[in-house]
């Protein structure tokens, strides 16, 4: 560790540090347009494509920084272009058109080096522009990086709204009056920039990984653009200056080296990243799994209950789980104060639990007949599995639009949303008397039955009965009823 | 009447295929159109030329008098929901402030008056408390209703939507119906495209009939004819009777 420290006290060190953060940073906040919008293949196609340009400048103005960059940035401009006008103009697919501009330009950068090598007499390492050589940095590259990152933050700061809808929907940003080409060809200009400022660091093929992979790692992170393009810049950093350490203390190459860490960092999010991590999406779909086990549960003891019928093997021949395993989810059921305790019967919150599976089973049912048009052996799957899924509001809706049904499309009855008529006023003789109950299926009935004058407690007697009405006499008045909502009124019967 | 949109002998061909022949057409301010044809009709072709996103063979369009080019603040349009990625890291509140971009110089920063409008054009649409979602957790019907949140923020005159009840819940269509017709009435102009034929004599003041050719246009209780939509639809037209599209 002292030892760490004492190299970090050397000046190649500081530089080197200084120039791979910035490299990370730029890369990071870059990137997150890149990924967005799917120009991975891309970025990868332009860094490798600004080789030719920094042989030739080489070849024409020997070593200088400002050379090279300008060399790489014409490079990058010719790809560019060209990329987009095979894309428009020729029957090429898009990736393949990518493929081809960049494998040509990065061969004639290869072919420039070994040319160079053998007649000019210099001998150019092809390693130092693939994979970077960060321990060779010199002053004039340190501050062509600094002002390149810098250019490059301040662009996307500034230009931050016509990048985001640009990204997001290119057709709204051209009915805005954007440029959506200038802004591909400006996203370009910058690219080529930060590959340049990125090759004494990472080299040409390793700056996508800079660019990639911690903008897709922030974007497992959060949902919101700004945090995404932070995330995205502090990552890059972290990965540049740990990458860069660990190369100096296990004695490896750098550019790999951080490549590796963002790929650590990477790996890190996909497994624990909130919500969007696979090991959150285990849990929730495993907490799912449980929860649809015990709806089903709770579906089947309330109809078995309802029969009077509630016994341990009904159960395990409904449900197909046995022994242990339904006792197990039996004893969940008991902890929530669903299951009566020591018998084989639910409570009064289970058994309306219980109403709530059927009703929401039952109305979807009716719901995928009558409205989607689906045919009644088709249905029953589909409910099974959307029964677990719909919210309480959503099922009120529903039951609305159906207009309240009480039969489903196998015939079973309907429960309301506080469950079935105990005695319903349809099943009432002539002449038999009775009184409004307190407690309906749902609130529209309570409200329906207030239009009529009928408020709970309301005695009442039966006139007369056909199949379309019912008339009721209401002390000395005669009301008409329809038989459809007389199915769902829930009377006591007085004797 | 004012005429807002006034489009002179318009073609337009993709690659070797003619999709537009030769339109005139004038829309007038303050009434809501629906724009009806088969697949292929050439329906959001003649929206994007209105909006200067396509290349015309010939013919031209102007808004109030003007090319397009100097009215795009007027124009606002929501493309088919289909077309967008709802993976993007966007919130609802980060959508509708869109709306207020055209408004603003490059340096210039959105303000607390921006986040006022973005903030009512939620609550118009009764979706203020979904501001921080991300979009993709939205229903259908939620998507479309911040797209239309975004569109009243920009405050344009012209509205021009692309099949906005699709995937959308019956409680949404009946909101932004609604609320389309009120903008009617404030003098806003607004075109739909629309596949439904059964809801058009409710939902719109004029129709106009396409199929590469325009058809008819004019209100929808004299042009929204058998007639014209037999000819509009040519073949499909047992079809739509079976279909029960037609409606009675």
């Amino acid at each position: 560790m002292s030892e760490l420290f004492e190299i970090l006290q050397q000046e190649w060190a500081v530089r080197a540090l200084m120039a791979s953060s910035m490299v990370g940073l730029m890369c990071g906040v870059l990137g997150c347009f890149i990924v967005l919008r799917n120009m991975s293949l891309v970025g990868d196609a332009l860094s490798h494509a600004i080789l030719p340009g920094v042989v030739f400048a080489y070849m024409i103005v020997g070593y200088s920084a400002l050379g090279f960059f300008t060399g790489a940035v014409l490079a990058g401009l010719v790809t560019a272009v060209g990329i987009t006008w095979i894309q428009h103009n020729v029957r090429t697919k898009n990736d393949a058109a990518v493929g081809i501009v960049f494998t040509a330009m990065f061969s004639i950068g290869v072919m420039g080096i070994s040319w160079i090598s053998k007649n000019a007499g210099v001998h150019l390492d092809l390693k130092d522009f693939l994979f970077g050589n960060v321990l060779g940095v010199a002053d004039t590259d340190l501050y062509l990086t600094g002002i390149i990152t810098l250019y490059v933050l301040l662009s996307i700061a500034v230009f931050y709204r016509y990048l985001f809808v640009t990204t997001f929907q290119p057709v709204i940003a051209e009915t805005m009056g954007i440029s959506v080409k200038l802004i591909h060809y400006f996203l370009m200009l910058l690219l080529s920039f930060a590959v340049v400022a990125s090759l004494q660091t990472v080299g040409v093929i390793l700056v996508v990984a800079m660019l990639i992979t911690p903008a897709s790692t922030a974007l497992l992170l959060s949902d919101k653009l700004r945090w995404v393009i932070v995330l995205a810049g502090i990552i890059g950093l972290l990965s540049a200056i740990v990458g860069l350490l660990l190369a100096i203390i296990f004695e490896t190459t750098p550019g790999p080296a951080m490549a590796v860490t963002a790929t650590f960092f990477y790996l890190i999010a996909v497994f624990f990243a909130p919500n969007r991590g696979l090991l959150f999406q285990y849990f929730h779909r495993k907490r799912l799994g449980h929860k649809i086990k015990l709806e089903d549960l709770l579906k089947q003891a309330f109809r078995l209950q309802g029969k009077g019928e509630l016994t341990l093997p009904k159960l395990e021949e409904r449900l197909g789980i046995k022994g242990i395993r339904l006792q197990n989810l039996i004893n969940s059921l008991r902890k929530k104060g669903l299951w009566q305790k020591g018998q084989i019967a639910l409570s009064p919150q289970g058994m309306k639990q219980g109403n709530r599976m059927v009703r929401a089973h039952r109305l979807w049912e009716t719901y995928l007949v009558n409205q989607i048009g689906l045919s009644a052996e088709q249905i029953h799957e589909e409910a099974e599995k959307y029964e677990h899924l719909l919210s309480d509001e959503m099922l009120d809706e529903v039951d609305q639009v159906l207009g309240f049904p009480t039969i489903d499309p196998h015939g079973s009855p309907i429960p309301g949303k506080y469950g079935i008529p105990s005695f319903p006023l349809s099943r009432m003789e002539v002449l038999q008397k009775a009184r409004i109950a307190q407690q309906q299926i749902n609130e529209h009935i309570t409200a329906q039955l207030w239009q009529f004058g009928l408020l709970p407690d309301t005695a009442f007697s039966i006139n007369e009965k056909n199949d379309q009405h019912i008339h009721i006499q209401l002390g000395d008045k005669s009301v008409e009823l329809p038989t459809e909502l007389a199915r769902k009124i829930n009377v006591v019967i007085e004797n | 009447m004012e005429t807002v949109i006034s489009i002179n002998g318009l073609s337009v061909s993709y690659e070797r295929k003619r999709v537009l022949t030769n339109i005139y057409l004038e829309i007038e301010a303050g009434k809501v159109y629906g724009l009806i044809g088969p697949n292929g009709a050439g329906k959001s072709t003649l929206f994007k030329a209105i909006l200067g996103l396509v290349d015309t063979n010939s013919g031209n369009v102007s808004v109030m008098g003007k090319p397009i080019e100097k009215m795009r603040k007027q124009l606002v349009y929501v493309p088919q929901t289909s077309e967008v990625d709802w993976n993007f890291p966007a919130t609802v509140f980060d959508i509708v402030l869109m709306g207020r971009y055209p408004h603003k110089k490059l340096f210039q920063k959105l303000d607390q008056h921006d986040h006022e409008l973005a903030i009512e054009a939620l609550n118009k649409l009764g979706i203020e408390h979904l501001k921080e979602r991300q979009i993709g957790e939205l229903s259908g019907g939620q998507q479309q209703r911040v797209f239309l949140a975004r569109t009243l923020c920009q405050g344009a005159d012209i509205f021009l939507l692309d099949e906005p009840f699709v995937g959308v819940d019956i409680t949404t269509e009946e909101k932004i119906i609604d609320l389309l017709k009120e903008l009617s009435q404030q003098g806003k102009t607004i075109l739909v495209i629309h596949h439904d034929l059964s809801s058009v004599t409710e939902y719109f003041d004029r129709v106009i009939l396409l199929n590469q050719r325009l058809i008819a246009a004019g209100d929808t209780d004299i042009t929204f004819t058998e007639e014209n939509i037999a000819i509009t639809y040519r073949s499909q037209l047992p079809i739509l009777h079976q279909t029960g599209l037609l409606g009675k």
